[in-house]
């Protein structure tokens, strides 16, 4: 048996029997990154559902909020006809879904049933109009988004008397507040901006609507201001802020065809230009690119934590144990037990880069992405992309495991290869981070530039795009940098002031 | 008896030219036969834990060198190796593989065929009283049990040479015993030990001849009884005595 195969063999048993590089080649990238994950997407789905269905205190007054009412109603009234169209189509498309799409829905009626919920009709309904809702236009899109806007001021409002506050105690207001200027009457006083920004959270927005509305609205001679009074820096009230402007936004769709129905002129009238726009990239297209990008940044940075704990036990660990020495008095040269070591940290990168990838891919797709998302999504990379991301993964988990073993020798004590190698993590982080930024372009003079080529490439060939000429430069550049990192590597193993150093 | 260890001029600076160079050996010099224990005696720094690695190879001397049984230590240091088992408080073993597993895995780089480690294993199991714990991972070890496994290792392979830089230190009575009497039965069988203490109780038992290194020079060479005639004191004040006036 070669003596390099005898260290190799030894120090794979050594290395999983250590608790460190067990959690960071197996534990962490197999068991608590999916699990955080998907804690991670759990939390903020219910927060956003918590904070969408939240009702909101907004101050108003009294004729504003009588105002509201009028314009959310007039908004039904103007709109019903065309709505119930629209759910007319939803329910009827129960009765025109092919058969994937009814076996889609009878899996998710039995998912539910699973769970001991027993909502099928609704469900298999709403599951069916989801379909139906792929085959609308725009136009009737936006009015689905449009009556959902309204519903939600009409329902899930809080009203609060203005006056009430404007006449209580005279409030200074808090440091660092501005008073906006121009406010209409009410939205001005101190003590509404205070109820806004305080401590209490009293209030999450203020609103303001002109008493003679409707009469102008009639007149069409200028647009109708409505205020709203908020504090961006507090998510409430940002969601507040959205809420009224989808409202407003609604009202005006509204008002719009009302106005040129009234004129009789047609919608080119107000919208000259139409931008009609077809995607071509399929919901797994768009999934797939998303993921895509997602990939190169996780394979590097695995690749980088699974070869991080096995260098430093192999090297700085050995010196604190003092049993570097004791192999060196073995009748095998110095490069002989470096290559054995080598072996060990870069099965373990290929290990934790590989195991990750697939667990999270895996995750994403049964876990966080939604149902149909993931259903949509079909990661069938092609086996030309897999083998090249292969052939990327290789020389980076060889320079990844040459780097942290050269640099963990240099040190005395594990702590002490710690404090050296920790650094390296941002240099490793900050170019594999290339692949998740959508708008940075595979240019040329980028293939030069170590480790975001490899990043930006995996990306591009996940996607499905084959950069021939940057492939041959990223390849290059890479297995160049991890030869000379070898090299320098094998020197600092055969200098004795860096093995004895203790 | 033929000279298994010849040391010639060896010589060790640090720092090199960079910073203030410390000669940590000075043209040390010394014959070891077989069957002859020769000690190294000396106080700390003086230079003995540096000769003992030049002479495992583990560094190498700056100037000089050493033949070891027919091997050159700057020139064939692979071979050199295959013939010592040295042992000193630096060669620790695998906290997470038990007495066997180091065993085995020694044996191997040594080139040792799998039947051949178990037989010297269970042969040193016995001799060293190991049987019990051959299987314990090393980490849950008390250090006499460690040191015995040391030992083992050392001897593994059956090198004609042994250096044993300090093999005592930190050990209780009875493993300390253990380790003399092993030394004994080393000589018996015709084995070269070179043998670092600080210990005078066990020069006095089990060296042949000795030398005493002070500031990287050795001060003197000898049998016992030729350095307790040169001062005419006990070995303790003997060797104090050469510290202070080196011939």
């Amino acid at each position: 048996m070669s003596p390099i195969w005898v260290i190799a063999r030894k120090e794979f048993m050594d290395v999983l029997r250590d608790r460190r590089t067990l959690v960071f080649m197996l534990l962490l990238p197999i068991v608590v990154m999916p699990l955080a994950m998907i804690a991670f997407t759990r939390v903020t789905k219910n927060q956003l559902l918590a904070k969408e269905s939240r009702r909101l205190t907004v101050a108003i007054d009294k004729q504003g909020q009588g105002l509201i009412r009028a314009m959310g109603q007039q908004w039904w009234g103007d709109n019903l006809l065309h709505l119930m169209t629209l759910g007319g189509r939803l329910m009827l498309s129960l009765g025109e879904m092919d058969l994937d799409d009814l076996e889609h829905i009878v899996d998710r009626v039995n998912t539910y049933k699973d769970a001991g919920e027993s909502t099928h009709f609704g469900d298999t309904a709403l599951a069916a109009g989801w379909v139906a809702y792929q085959n609308f236009t725009d136009d009737e899109k936006q009015l689905l988004d449009d009556a959902g806007a309204v519903h939600a001021v009409l329902s899930r409002t809080e009203w609060r008397d203005i006056e009430k506050l404007t006449h209580g105690p005279d409030v200074r207001l808090p440091p660092g507040v501005r008073q906006p200027r121009d406010l209409p009457p009410g939205l001005d006083s101190p003590a509404v901006i205070a109820a806004i920004v305080g401590e209490a959270k009293a209030l999450h927005a203020a609103l303001y609507v002109p008493v003679n509305v409707f009469d102008r609205l009639e007149e069409q001679s200028v647009s109708v201001p409505i205020t709203i009074l908020y504090d961006s820096s507090q998510s409430l009230s940002r969601e507040a802020y959205d809420r009224f402007s989808a409202f407003v936004g609604a009202l005006a769709h509204s008002q719009i065809d009302v106005n040129l129905r009234k004129a009789e002129l047609s919608p080119g009238f107000v919208q000259p230009f139409l931008l009609k726009s077809a995607n071509v990239a399929s919901e797994s297209r768009k999934a797939q690119a998303i993921i895509g990008s997602i990939l190169p940044y996780l394979i590097i940075l695995f690749c980088f934590f699974g070869a991080f704990y096995p260098s430093l036990d192999l090297t700085a660990g050995e010196k604190e144990r003092f049993t570097l020495e004791t192999l060196l008095l073995a009748p095998v040269s110095r490069l002989e037990i470096a290559a054995g070591k080598f072996m060990v940290v870069f099965a373990a990168a290929i290990t934790a880069a590989v195991l990750s990838t697939t667990s999270m891919a895996l995750t994403l797709t049964h876990g966080v992405l939604p149902e149909d998302t993931a259903r949509a999504l079909h990661l069938e990379f092609q086996p030309l992309a897999i083998a090249l991301t292969a052939s990327l993964l290789l020389p980076v988990a060889a320079l990844f495991s040459a780097l942290l073993l050269g640099i963990a020798l240099l040190a005395r004590s594990f702590k002490e290869a710690q404090s050296y190698a920790t650094p390296l993590q941002l240099l490793v982080i900050i170019p594999a981070i290339a692949a998740l930024l959508p708008d940075l372009e595979t240019d040329l003079t980028l293939a030069w530039v170590p480790l975001m080529n490899v990043s930006l490439l995996m990306k591009e060939l996940l996607k499905g795009n084959y950069l021939w000429d940057f492939y041959a430069i990223t390849l290059s550049t890479t297995v160049v940098l991890t030869c000379i990192v070898l090299w320098l590597t094998g020197l600092l193993f055969r200098r004795e002031s860096v093995l004895l150093r203790s | 008896m033929s000279v298994l260890v010849e040391a010639r001029g060896l010589t060790k600076v640090y720092g090199g030219r960079r910073k203030q160079a410390t000669r940590a050996a000075e043209n040390v010099s010394f014959a070891c036969a077989a069957g002859e224990v020769f000690g190294l005696l000396g106080p700390n720094g003086a230079g003995k834990t540096t000769t003992l690695r030049m002479l495992s190879t583990v560094i190498s001397p700056t100037s000089g060198t050493a033949v070891i049984a027919g091997h050159d230590v700057v020139r064939e240091p692979d071979r050199v190796r295959a013939s010592i088992g040295f042992l000193s408080g630096n060669t620790g073993l695998y906290p997470r593989l038990s007495p066997r597993e180091v065993l085995r895995y020694f044996g191997r780089l040594y080139g040792m065929d799998d039947a051949l480690i178990r037989a010297r294993t269970a042969e040193l199991a016995t001799l060293l009283d190991m049987a019990d714990f051959l299987d314990k991972r090393c980490d849950r070890l008390s250090s006499g049990m460690k040191q015995k496994v040391n030992v083992a290792r050392t001897v593994l392979h059956d090198p004609p040479v042994l250096i044993l830089d300090e093999p005592t230190v930190g050990l209780d009575i009875l493993t300390s015993r253990t380790i003399v009497e092993f030394v004994k039965d080393c000589r018996r069988q015709g084995k070269c030990v070179i043998f670092s203490t600080h210990i005078m109780g066990e020069v006095s038992r089990l060296c042949d001849r000795l030398a005493i290194v002070h500031h990287g020079h050795v001060q003197f060479i000898g049998t016992l009884d030729e350095l307790r005639a040169r001062t005419g004191e006990d070995l303790e004040q003997a060797f104090i005595t050469v510290l202070e006036r080196p011939a």
